[in-house]
Parts: C-alpha cells; structure tokens; sequence
C-alpha cells in the first residue's frame, strides 16, 4: 500500500495508521535473531544489543517501504547489508570450528562443510538417478534448505534472488557505485549464458559426480569458504575464484551497472527463473500508463525487460522482482500483479501480497546473519578478536 | 549410465548440429504431428546405425591404446584438449556448418526413389558425422576397451542425445529453436572449456577424472 493510495484513501496521519498496522505482521519476523538469543538462555547484552537493532531495524524498513510506496530502496540496502554481513558471519565460525575456512576433501566428505543452496541444481541429478549426494556436507541442513527452497521458489518465484540470495548483494552493491554506465549495450544473447552454464554444470555434475560450479566456478568462494589446495586441480581453482569474483562480481557490475553474475551467469538464478513460470506474482507494464521512455529497461539490473515487454506488457522470466523498475517508472505504469487478475487492479494490494512472503524469507536468511555479524565487529572493536 | 549422461550433456549440440539437416526436411514435408514423430524416428534409426558403427571403430582404437596402459592419462588427457579444441572451434565459427551438405544432396537424389528410406540415410550421415560431441564419446568408448561396453556406450549416448530431438516433431518447438541453439552454443563452449581444463590437468597428472 503506497503512501499515494493510502492518503487517497484519509487524511496523511490515517495513512501512517494504516502502515503502521499493515507492518505489524511482520513484527515478529523481524524478531528472529532476538528469538533466538533469547531461547538460547545464555545470551549477554552484548550479543543481545545488536539482535535488538535489527529488530528495530527491518520493521521500520518494511514500514518505509508501505508509507513511500518505494520498494527497491530499502530492500537494495538490507540485501547489501545481508551480503557484507555473510563473510562476517561465516568466516569466523568456520574458525572457531576448524580452525581455517579452506576445507580438505576429508571435511567436506564428513559433512562438516555447510550446504549451499547454489548447489541445488547440481546435486538434484545425482540424487536421483544413482543415489548420491555429490555435496555431501551436512545432509540434514541440505534437506531443510531442499524444502525452505521448494517452498519460497513457489511462492516467490526468482524473487528469491533479490530478497533471499545472501550472495546477490554483492554485485548489486558494485552495480551502484557508478552514476552512469560505461558500458551501455550488452548484447542479447548473453541473457541465455545463465542457461547454458545451469545445463552444462548440472550435467557435468551428473558425469563427473562433483559439484562442479563450486569446486570450478563459484565466485563467492571469496567471500566463505573453499576447499584447500591439495592438488594441481584445488590450485588452479583458486586462481579462478578470485578471477570470477573480480570479473562478474566487481569490474563488470561497475562498468555496466547492472547484476551481471546474477543476470548473466549465476545458474542458481537460471534455475529460479522456471519458477516464475509457475508462481502467481509478476510484474507488468501498464500499457496504457507506458510513455514508452524505456527507462525501466535502463534500470532493470538483471536485463530482464526488453523491446518486447513493451508490446506484451510483461518482464521476461529472468526477473527478479526486485522493484527497481516499479520504483523508477515516472508514469506508475510498472506494478506488481497477480496473475488472472486485471492489469492497473489494485497494484498495491499485490504488492503487499508480494511483499510479506518475500520480506518474511529475508528476515528468515537476514536477520540471525546480519545481527551476528554485527556482534562480531563489536566484539573486535571490544576484544580485538572476531571469535 | 556415464553414456546416455554424456549424451544429455551435450544433446543441445548435436540438436544445433544436426538441426540444420532435419529442421528444413521435416518443415519442408510440411506433415503433422504424428507424420513428423514418423520421419523423425526413421532419421534418429538411421542415426543409431552410424554410432554402431562408431562403437566398432572406437573399440578397435581401444585395444590399439590399451598397450600403452602406462600413458593413459597422456593419450586420454590430449585426446581432451584435441576434443575441446575442436569443440571450441565448431562453436566460435561465426556459421553454423551444414555438416554433410553436399553428401546428404548425392543420398537425397540416390534415395530419392524411396522416400521413405531418405530419412533413415539422412540419419545414417548425421551419425557418421565426426562432431566433437561423438568425438567425445568416441575417446570414452575407446578407453573402455571391450567391444560390447564400446557399442553400449554409444547406444545410451544415442539415447541421451535423442531425448532432445523428440520435441522437433512438435511445430511449436521450431520457434524457440534460434534461442535454445544460443544455449547450446553457451553450454558447448563451457563443457568445452571444462575439457580442456581437465585435459591439461589430466595430461600434467593433477587430476583423475
């Protein structure tokens, strides 16, 4: 509900009412890390404090998003935040546990490594035709990711890269830095790379029984953890990590100012966009609103509008829902929609149907990282150590 | 199993490779569904009967290979990067070959007579065709060195590659064919590149695949 519709519908002090009510729901989701440092009984205010701020911190951003109307602004900077706060979280517990975060073959194969959503597509082949899993760290957490993924991929569609990826905000933040593009036009067919690289992996995958994009591939290496370099192979994949990450994460988000690992390459992603198929949020292009300024295909960073969206009124299934077109349309004419129902219908009704799931799957990823992380950068200005 | 995977791997190519043949054919015949289902079953027989007759080439590599046991990984490993070599080339050729075009003309007019012999030929030349995608499962079935594990390995990688061209009998699969041949072109240079990587590796001794 936008702060436009709501003060159509009262005075501006009934609005903020309204918001207010409509964010309550998600009070308690926010709530998560507080839940859980409570629960836990042996909590001290210092670890407390920070699960306290963002608490406070994702019902006032949620409560921003109803009274602007404005939906990729704050999502852009809590997404942002829940990537830096990734590395802060996991690199230190990967210490306290084992001492290093380049793990041997023989810890991953004993399930000590943690199981990363991105290997989805990879390890789903396998599975079924012979039986293994090929990423075979911790099963168990594998097996509630499999079922917390079907769920929030049914509901939400590729959504999830925009709202529950804790990767993605990386080169959403280098796609920002920049006023302007460098490099303007990027041609066509590099939106079916992503595609290509989920077939060739998965299948890969299933020849070879490894997971290939993480043991090859994965740019994000960087930024958790990787297995050591025991071999000729472990070695060559160290020197391409680093190489990934500078290229799809950082250099070209910069020049382009789009999502390039997430829009270009990201298999996860191209894996996410069947779902927008199936799942009932959209987004569409008024087209009797349209001026036709194509500025919604300037900002969309996952290339996911084109000359054609403007004729069927449609983003492609690559996208995101990440609302920066919807947020940077002059005319109002990009909006959330459910699909079956009439275009220009009650946009706002669907965008808080959009909202609260995809929100709630961000405080269910975000809040325990982001509020860890927060804890072990005052532990290190307290105690000048992390762990 | 590692056959027919081998064959879904890299399906979109021969799909891309082989299209260029059966896609103008079958549009040309202008028949339905069932009809195309037909004529599309007679090229994917005659398809069979050229990878045949690969297994039996590729088992007598093998046992050639076998008595240089001590330099597997060498031979298998530069056999890679020739593959992905030529892998690379086929996909960064600005055009996509007509591959057997002026053979696939002398068989059109030989089989002429019997029309629908034509698309089991057609299928016959297509298989026999060296793409990197058979080249690659030529050096697997090589390396097995029985006869029978040669020609098995090419009939289930007969099977996976054949599992992408039964949607070509539908009409409604032709028009995202440019799109899925991008992908494949993508997917082709990335297994590629994966190849050659392993190849090297492979040849250097820092990997058993």
């Amino acid at each position: 509900m936008t702060a436009q519709a709501l003060t159509r519908e009262g005075t501006p002090r009934m609005a903020i009412w309204k918001a207010l009510l409509l964010t309550l729901p998600i009070v308690p989701f926010a709530a998560a890390a507080l839940a859980n440092d409570l629960m836990s009984g042996e909590a001290q205010l210092i670890e407390i404090i920070p699960s306290l701020l963002i608490w406070i911190l994702l019902t006032v951003f949620f409560f921003r998003m109803l009274v602007t109307g404005k939906t990729h602004r704050y999502r852009s900077a809590l997404f942002i935040l829940l990537a830096f706060a990734v590395p802060l979280y996991l690199i230190p517990q990967l210490f306290e546990l084992y001492g290093t975060n380049m793990l041997t073959p023989e810890m991953t194969y004993t399930a000590k490594a943690r199981f990363c959503p991105m290997t989805m597509g990879m390890v789903i082949l396998p599975a079924v035709l012979k039986g293994v899993v090929i990423f075979p760290g911790a099963i168990v957490e594998g097996i509630g990711w499999f079922f917390l993924w079907i769920g929030a991929s049914l509901v939400i569609g590729r959504g999830w890269c925009s709202w529950g990826c804790i990767f993605g905000g990386w080169d959403e933040f280098f796609s920002r830095l920049r006023k302007k593009p460098v490099v303007k036009h990027v041609d066509r067919k590099w939106r079916f790379l992503p595609f290509a690289v989920l077939l060739a992996i998965v299948l890969l995958s299933a020849i070879t029984f490894h997971p290939i994009y993480c043991e090859w591939l994965c740019p994000f290496k960087v930024v958790s953890e990787f297995e050591a370099p025991t071999s000729l192979a472990t070695t060559v994949a160290l020197v391409i990590f680093p190489l990934t990450f500078f290229g799809l994460v950082v250099a070209l988000p910069l020049l382009t100012k789009k999502r390039i690992q997430c829009g270009l390459f990201c298999p996860f992603g191209a894996l996410q966009s069947f779902f927008n198929k199936i799942n009932i949020f959209e987004l569409r292009i008024d087209l009797d609103k349209c001026s036709q300024c194509k500025r919604c295909f300037r900002e969309c960073p996952t290339f996911s509008l084109d000359e054609g969206s403007l004729v069927s009124g449609k983003a492609l299934m690559s996208c995101t829902r990440c609302g920066q077109c919807v947020d940077a349309c002059p005319k109002g004419a990009m909006s959330y929609h459910i699909k079956g129902t009439r275009i220009g219908i009650s946009p706002n009704a669907a965008r808080l149907l959009f909202l609260y799931p995809a929100y709630i799957l961000f405080c269910g990823f975000g809040a325990n990282v982001i509020a860890d992380a927060l804890w072990r950068v005052l532990r290190l200005i307290t105690t000048g150590s992390m762990i | 199993m590692h056959g027919f995977l081998l064959g879904l791997a890299n399906g979109t190519t021969c799909l891309a490779f082989c299209a260029p043949v059966l896609v103008p054919f079958l549009l040309a015949e202008g028949e339905n569904v069932r009809q195309n289902l037909l004529t599309l079953l007679k090229f994917l027989g005659g398809r069979l009967g050229g990878y045949m007759l690969f297994g039996l080439l590729a088992w007598a590599t093998g046992s050639l290979l076998s008595r240089a046991a001590n330099y597997e990984g060498l031979v298998i490993g530069a056999a890679y990067v020739g593959l992905s070599v030529l892998l690379l080339v086929a996909v960064l050729r600005r055009k996509a070959p007509a591959p057997d075009a002026c053979a696939l003309k002398s068989a059109q007019d030989k089989l002429g007579r019997w029309p629908a012999l034509l698309p089991v030929g057609m299928g016959l030349l297509a298989g026999l065709k060296t793409c990197p995608p058979v080249l690659l499962a030529f050096t697997d079935a090589a390396s097995i060195g029985t006869l029978s594990g040669s020609l098995l390995l090419f009939l289930t990688f007969f099977l996976g590659t054949s599992l992408y061209f039964l949607p070509m009998s539908l009409l409604g699969a032709f028009a995202r064919l440019p799109d899925l041949r991008i992908v494949g072109k993508f997917a082709a240079l990335i297994v590629a590149l994966y190849y050659l990587v392993s190849g090297i590796l492979l040849f250097a001794g820092g990997v058993q695949l």
